[in-house]
């Protein structure tokens, strides 16, 4: 049994506590990945997908309820060691890439090391190796509004590789391309998980794109109603 | 996230929005251009006056006659007293007053008295007429004026009261008298005074003659035509003029600047109050130049201040634009703020990034200001100078015309700017960095 990488018991989170109009928007949701899964969270909108990608990805905390990300609670950290954790663990991948206006892919992707402290030489010579990785090293120099969507997108997983993250938590990484560009996308990540073992998790309401993955967790008025476990979908 | 990374990340944002980046600079340029300028002007008066003074020694005392106020056991009304009042000879300042003074603090005090006697024409050995201006002068004149002695010796005290017919002339007289290289020192001249007599006077100094404290000559003259003064000592100019007991209705009275001025000015008034005791309607009034010039300083500098002062308040203006553009600049980045809050940046380095940015624009916009405020204080220097120098042309012998920028409000100035910038910074950075990363992510 591999190592548990996200471990989830319980998990609550509500609203406007305390007020007339509290929300229960995730009821006691429990999870765990394992290092070098593919899992997709797959849901309508509404179903507490995205409130759950954000606990996960340590941008928000649960009401109740403990996550252990890669061993630390991460319910009780404080605003800097949250930052920490978004740094070091975490690589997010949105569906509207994310990229900072006006600030070439090179820099973009050096943005995390930058926060992380690393030196400037470091942080260019790993930017370049990930952009080859994604296959964007010639355009290395190129601003975010010089790209198109997939390229845009290409880029973002680099910099979401930067850190070298526990997790990658992509958020419909293929939302807004159209389906050729997307599959490019998608190639990468089975990419980085076939040949580096990254664990990835996709947020996604598309079922047809949850097929790719190894497992499928399917979230409706925030609970799991399915979980197939890990398989072989024999597609990759 | 380091510090110089925050500042080369502020230049590419600011880079980014060149426009805006000036237009809210522009206040700081203004503010900070206004101050310049002023302190420029400010600064420049002071060191011309400052300048204009050093020509002449300052450490003199103008005494004066002052009228005593009416007594009422004068045994006289007092429309009779002031009737009465006038000065006659018995009244003036006498050579017997000045001994006295400078017998009763010897080393102390040095008259400064000069009084024109004649002209005064001789002829070299080449027979041209060389035209001088005789001019009866005390050993503390020379050294008042500054007039600097380059050969021999200054008339003294002991000339002056022996009346003895010594002369120090010009550096210009020398050579328009002997030409070059023989020593004057010594030699006896022949003068014909006022084209009626004539005297003979012993040359004992030489003294340089400075076109800026002595008066420039008529373009173009040349040197045999130079009229410079030859100094004699006073008594014996007085004596020539057929004046045995000289008296004056004031005094120039240097003092040894190594007692204090207040001293000096004590000792002097007392001495001089003790003279005219008995006199019914007369006293003396005693004026120190040395503090008149400081007085002058101090009041400029309180009206440079307070000019500065005003003109700092476009300062806040310019700060509070700042502000105001740093509060839209996070709003407009608001998704980047979220982006960089989910790539692990710490609310300190959000925080950090905008308050760098903010003293940025501060910091460029008081360098511009402080170049444009010294330019406009030079630009203002030079009209004045032009007016002096082609317009007002009876002031420009004795002005001289410094423009310097004060070092100390440009200093000031960027220190200024720069708590500007983290002032009025702070506020919006701290803003953003507090932003929940979760909506900002969201905020289109």
């Amino acid at each position: 049994m591999s190592k548990t990488v996200i471990s989830m018991k319980n998990i609550i989170k509500r609203y406007y506590i305390g007020q007339p109009n509290e929300l229960q928007i995730l009821n006691g949701i429990s999870l765990d990945v394992h290092e070098g899964e593919f899992v997709s969270i797959v849901g309508a909108s509404g179903s507490g997908k995205s409130t759950l990608m954000n606990i996960i990805g340590a941008l928000d905390r649960p009401t109740e309820g403990t996550y252990f990300l890669n061993g630390t609670d991460i319910s009780t950290l404080n605003d800097k060691e949250l930052s920490r954790i978004r740094n070091s663990e975490i690589g997010f991948v949105f569906q509207t890439f994310n990229l900072i206006p006006r600030t070439n892919a090179l820099k973009n992707v050096e943005l995390p090391m930058l926060y992380a402290g690393k030196s400037k030489r470091e942080r260019s010579e790993r930017a370049m190796q990930l952009l080859e990785l994604v296959g964007m090293k010639e355009r290395y120099t190129h601003q975010p509004n010089e790209l198109s969507g997939g390229q845009k997108q290409r880029v973002a997983i680099a910099r979401a590789m930067a850190n070298n993250p526990s997790i990658l938590l992509a958020d419909e990484p293929t939302g807004a391309l159209d389906t050729k560009t997307g599959r490019l996308v998608m190639d990468i990540f089975h990419k980085l998980h076939k040949e580096d073992g990254k664990t990835i998790v996709l947020i996604t309401h598309s079922p047809e794109l949850a097929q790719e993955t190894e497992r499928i967790v399917t979230i409706s008025d925030g609970s799991v109603i399915s979980d197939t476990g890990v398989k072989d979908n024999g597609l990759y | 996230m380091g510090f110089i990374e925050s500042i080369r990340l502020a230049f590419s944002s600011l880079s980014a929005n060149k426009m805006r980046s000036l237009l809210t600079m522009l206040g700081i340029i203004i503010g900070i251009s206004a101050v310049i300028t002023i302190t420029t002007i400010g600064n420049s008066i002071q060191q011309t006056l400052k300048n204009t003074f050093d020509q002449i020694n300052m450490n003199y005392f103008y005494v004066m006659l002052n009228s005593k106020p009416y007594d009422e056991n004068c045994g006289m009304t007092e429309d009779e007293y002031y009737d009465t009042m006038y000065i006659s000879e018995e009244d003036m300042f006498t050579n017997d007053m000045f001994n006295s003074l400078l017998e009763k603090y010897p080393n102390q005090y040095k008259i400064a008295m000069s009084e024109q006697y004649a002209s005064g024409e001789t002829v070299n050995s080449k027979n041209e007429y060389i035209k001088t201006n005789i001019t009866g002068a005390t050993d503390g004149y020379l050294e008042q004026g500054k007039i600097e002695i380059i050969d021999g010796r200054n008339i003294t005290q002991r000339d002056n009261t022996e009346k003895k017919n010594t002369a120090v002339v010009s550096d210009i007289f020398v050579k328009q008298y002997f030409g070059d290289g023989e020593n004057p020192i010594g030699k006896q001249i022949t003068f014909s005074i006022n084209n009626a007599e004539t005297q003979d006077f012993t040359i004992v100094g030489v003294y340089e003659y400075s076109e800026a404290k002595m008066g420039k000559f008529p373009a173009g003259s040349k040197d045999i035509d130079k009229v410079t003064p030859v100094f004699i000592p006073l008594d014996t100019a007085q004596k020539l003029k057929g004046v045995l007991n000289p008296t004056y209705d004031y005094a120039v009275i240097l003092w040894n600047t190594d007692y204090s001025s207040a001293q000096a000015e004590e000792n002097l008034r007392s001495f001089f109050e003790e003279q005219y005791e008995q006199n019914k309607y007369w006293t003396v009034y005693v004026e120190n130049e040395q503090s008149m010039l400081s007085m002058i300083n101090s009041v400029l500098n309180v009206i440079t201040i307070a000019i500065s002062v005003i003109a700092a308040i476009s300062l806040i203006v310019g700060g509070v634009g700042v502000m105001n553009i740093m509060l839209v600049s996070i709003i407009e980045r608001t998704k980047e703020i979220g982006i960089r809050k989910a790539l692990g940046a710490q609310n300190s380095s959000i925080r950090m990034q905008f308050v760098v940015e903010a003293v940025i624009i501060c910091l460029i916009g008081g360098v511009i200001g402080i170049v444009t405020g010294i330019l406009n204080g030079v630009l203002i220097g030079k009209i004045v100078s032009y007016l002096v120098n082609n317009i007002y042309t009876d002031y420009m012998d004795i002005i001289v015309i410094s423009i310097q920028p004060s070092v100390t409000a440009i200093i000031i100035s960027v220190i200024f700017s720069m708590l500007t910038g983290i002032f009025f910074g702070y506020y919006p950075a701290n803003k953003a960095s507090k932003m929940n990363p979760i909506d900002a992510l969201r905020y289109d």
